[in-house]
């Protein structure tokens, strides 16, 4: 069933409801933030390639969700949490769109970025100062279209509820992909997010764990074998 | 060839007043060297005229406002001008009245304005006329038009009050026989030479300029020189009549003069609003483009603030110049009343078909949407806030990128000049290498280090003082987090510098 087929029928039930006091309902259900299980094929079904195949695999749209927020839990860095979705960053930047990283933690090194293919020319560095400007130009860049793919990490503050919705809404509008990186510890609490992964390391792999997929389900474990080339062996030390 | 001569009899007052309130009745008078030279209407109705000793004026009038002359700003209210002008053609001459204050009233300051090649353009002659003074009404510059076939014609013409009222109701040019009319009947103190040469003319009983023109022309030559017989064949359109032609600077300023000084931000954008619609007319006009504004809030004795609002693309809307602005004037606490709003393009740039094309045929139009998007961030955030990487040469991994201004990145879109390496390098890099603790021969960094490549050695600089010389190698922490490390080879110590993230 289509989009237009689907409008059809929902018109066709409203009119059956007219002057009914199911009403309120309509409204409610006209709602940005509430998901509905028939409306279901609304969403985009094909997401952007994760550049890992077994990762596409599991997730429902094959890929990360286009348009909404896709939080990533990680309490250690140096695990391959970046080259988790650099390939997409990478994509991004091919497709000519521009991809913003706002307040990392580190420099992003220019290198390794263009070793993994990121056209460097597309990609914007934002330094807000202060939760208030870097959540509003968080906004702001997920809704303008402008953007591909925005990448921002959780700082000493912890969003409220709220304000992770907007972002989600402004990631839909925007039609953007939308990465935040958040620590471990917020698994426990609900988030308004897309999909949330958890991320950590069992020494040698990057180990996932799919915590909430909109529209799929959820509990996996998936192990992504790191670069060959940082932990091979290859030269005796010392 | 048609020129317009514009006198502007006013300009030592205008320049100091023009941003009073319209309906000002305060008496004001501009004086130099002890003498009023101009002065406001309010104060000619007490009889304060040019000439007067600065005593007798305050005799006169106890409460009269006295400016001092700013010829420098007269200078650049001139050149404002000319500029203006030079959108309405593209063969403009901008002359500086006498410095000397006596001769003031008798040479001020005037614009010559070629129309003959653009009256098409504009509509007719009596609708570019009207726009011009319009215009100069709009600004509160007080003119004088004369238009004649040469620039000293139409100088002599514009003194001439009968000339000026057919100007006002005309449609088309004169004929040259009604241009010879016009000249012949002046009198003849209106001709553009000194005064010795003008009582010398009285004196032989010469009133008009057709008794001049009766005299032979050896004759002339013989009492009143060489210059004369040539300013005489100017203005009779026998010689050609060059005038110096100005090439406007590829900048804008322009500034609001505010009575009574604002103490809001808000209020500022109402002038803002004006400043940036006269910028945007100029630009459109001549095909330039502004990189950047720069807004002056003069705080008077108290310095100023400078804003700036930096533009990613051509832009040519007010409304989003104004948004822009907007957004950057929310971010200012005034530190005092602004006395004075200015408007600072430094360098206006010629606005190329190629860049037009862009916004065009882009694809998708997400270019546009980026463009608005920096903008808008820019505004809010800062400058400094923005910025992208690009890659460097360099044999030290600290300087092998460095940041980028967003904005030329975003017109530069092909490929990296430089090939990056092909060993593997950590996306994180520290902003400055991190000391390792090491305790018999085992490195510790949130626990035991384990290495698990390298070394690689990165020796630059070795012919300087400063030699860096480091064996890099890739080393996992017990929690699987994999480090970029080095060991420098001069102090023998460890430190951490990247994350593989």
């Amino acid at each position: 069933m289509n989009n237009a087929e689907n409008l059809m029928q929902n018109k066709q039930l409203s009119e059956q409801a007219a002057g009914q006091p199911a009403q309120p309902l309509q409204q409610l259900l006209t709602r940005p933030d509430i998901w509905q299980l028939a409306n279901r094929q609304r969403q985009p079904r094909t997401g952007i390639s994760t550049g890992y195949r077994g990762l596409d695999a599991l997730l429902a749209s094959h890929g990360w969700p286009r348009g909404a927020s896709t939080e990533l839990l990680v309490d250690k860095a140096g695990i391959g949490e970046i080259n988790l979705i650099l390939p997409a960053l990478a994509e991004m930047t091919r497709q000519n769109r521009m991809v913003i990283l706002i307040n990392p933690p580190h420099i992003p090194y220019a290198p390794a970025l263009a070793q993994a293919g990121v056209q460097l020319e597309k990609l914007l560095l934002l330094h807000p100062r202060g939760q208030r400007d870097q959540l509003w130009a968080a906004e702001q860049a997920l809704q303008s279209g402008a953007c591909g793919a925005l990448v921002s990490w959780q700082g000493k503050e912890v969003l409220a509820d709220k304000d992770l919705r907007r972002l989600q809404l402004a990631a839909r509008e925007g039609d953007c992909l939308h990465f935040h990186f958040r620590p471990g510890s917020s698994a426990s609490s609900p988030s308004p997010a897309a999909l949330r992964l958890q991320l950590h390391s069992d020494g040698e792999q990057l180990a996932l764990q799919l915590l909430k997929q909109l529209n799929g389900k959820s509990g996996q474990r998936l192990h992504l074998a790191r670069n060959p080339d940082l932990t091979r062996r290859d030269q005796p030390l010392h | 060839m048609l020129w317009l001569c514009i006198q502007l009899p006013k300009l030592p007052l205008e320049a100091l007043t023009r941003a009073h309130r319209a309906g000002d009745t305060a008496p004001v008078a501009v004086s130099q060297s002890n003498l009023i030279i101009e002065s406001n209407p309010a104060a000619s109705a007490l009889n304060i005229e040019p000439g007067l000793s600065i005593a007798t004026a305050c005799a006169y009038c106890p409460g009269l406002q006295l400016l001092e002359r700013d010829t420098e700003r007269e200078a650049q209210l001139l050149q404002q001008l000319a500029q203006w002008a030079y959108g309405f053609t593209p063969v403009v001459s901008p002359r500086t009245g006498n410095p000397d204050s006596k001769a003031q009233s008798e040479s001020p300051a005037c614009l010559f304005l070629e129309l003959g090649g653009s009256l098409k353009a504009q509509g007719g002659l009596a609708p570019l006329l009207q726009q011009l003074g319009k215009e100069l009404h709009k600004m509160r510059i007080t003119h004088q038009m004369g238009l004649g076939h040469s620039p000293s014609a139409a100088h002599l013409l514009s003194q001439l009050p009968e000339h000026r009222q057919w100007l006002a109701q005309t449609s088309t040019p004169p004929t040259p026989q009604q241009w010879k009319q016009w000249i012949s009947f002046a009198p003849s103190k209106l001709l553009d030479c000194s005064n010795k040469a003008i009582a010398k003319l009285y004196a032989c009983g010469i009133k008009r300029v057709s008794q001049l023109l009766a005299v032979p022309l050896s004759e002339v030559g013989n009492r009143f020189g060489r210059d004369f017989i040539n300013y005489l064949a100017r203005l009779n359109g026998s010689r050609p009549d060059p005038v110096p032609g100005y090439q406007p600077p590829a900048e804008f300023h322009s500034e609001l003069l505010f009575p009574s000084p604002l103490d809001n931000s808000e209020q500022l954008l109402f002038p803002a609003g004006r400043l940036v619609r006269e910028l945007c007319r100029q630009l459109q006009r001549r095909q330039l483009y502004s990189p950047a504004l720069y807004w002056v809030l003069d705080y008077g004795s108290r310095g100023s603030e400078e804003v700036n609002v930096e533009l990613s693309r051509p832009l040519f809307d007010p409304q989003r110049l104004i948004a822009l602005t907007k957004l950057q004037l929310e971010r200012v606490k005034l530190k005092e009343p602004v006395q004075a709003l200015a408007l600072r393009c430094k360098q206006l740039r010629p606005l190329e078909t190629k860049m037009l094309r862009e916004d065009f045929f882009e694809e998708g139009g997400s270019q546009h949407e980026s463009y608005q998007l920096i903008d808008k961030l820019r505004a809010r955030l800062g400058h400094q806030a923005l910025s992208g990487i690009t890659l460097k040469e360099s044999y030290l991994p600290e300087q092998a990128w460095t940041s980028a201004d967003s904005l030329s990145l975003q017109s530069k879109r092909h490929g990296h000049q430089l090939h990056p390496l092909s060993a593997p390098r950590p996306s994180w890099l520290l902003a400055r290498p991190d000391r390792i603790q090491q305790r018999e021969h085992s490195l510790f960094y949130d626990g035991e280090l384990q290495l698990l490549q390298g070394p690689e050695r990165i020796d630059g600089y070795w012919w300087q003082h400063h030699r860096h010389a480091r064996d890099y190698y890739i080393a996992r922490g017990p929690q699987g987090s994999l480090y970029w490390v080095f060991q420098d080879l001069t102090s023998e110590d460890w430190f951490l510098h990247g994350v593989y993230s």
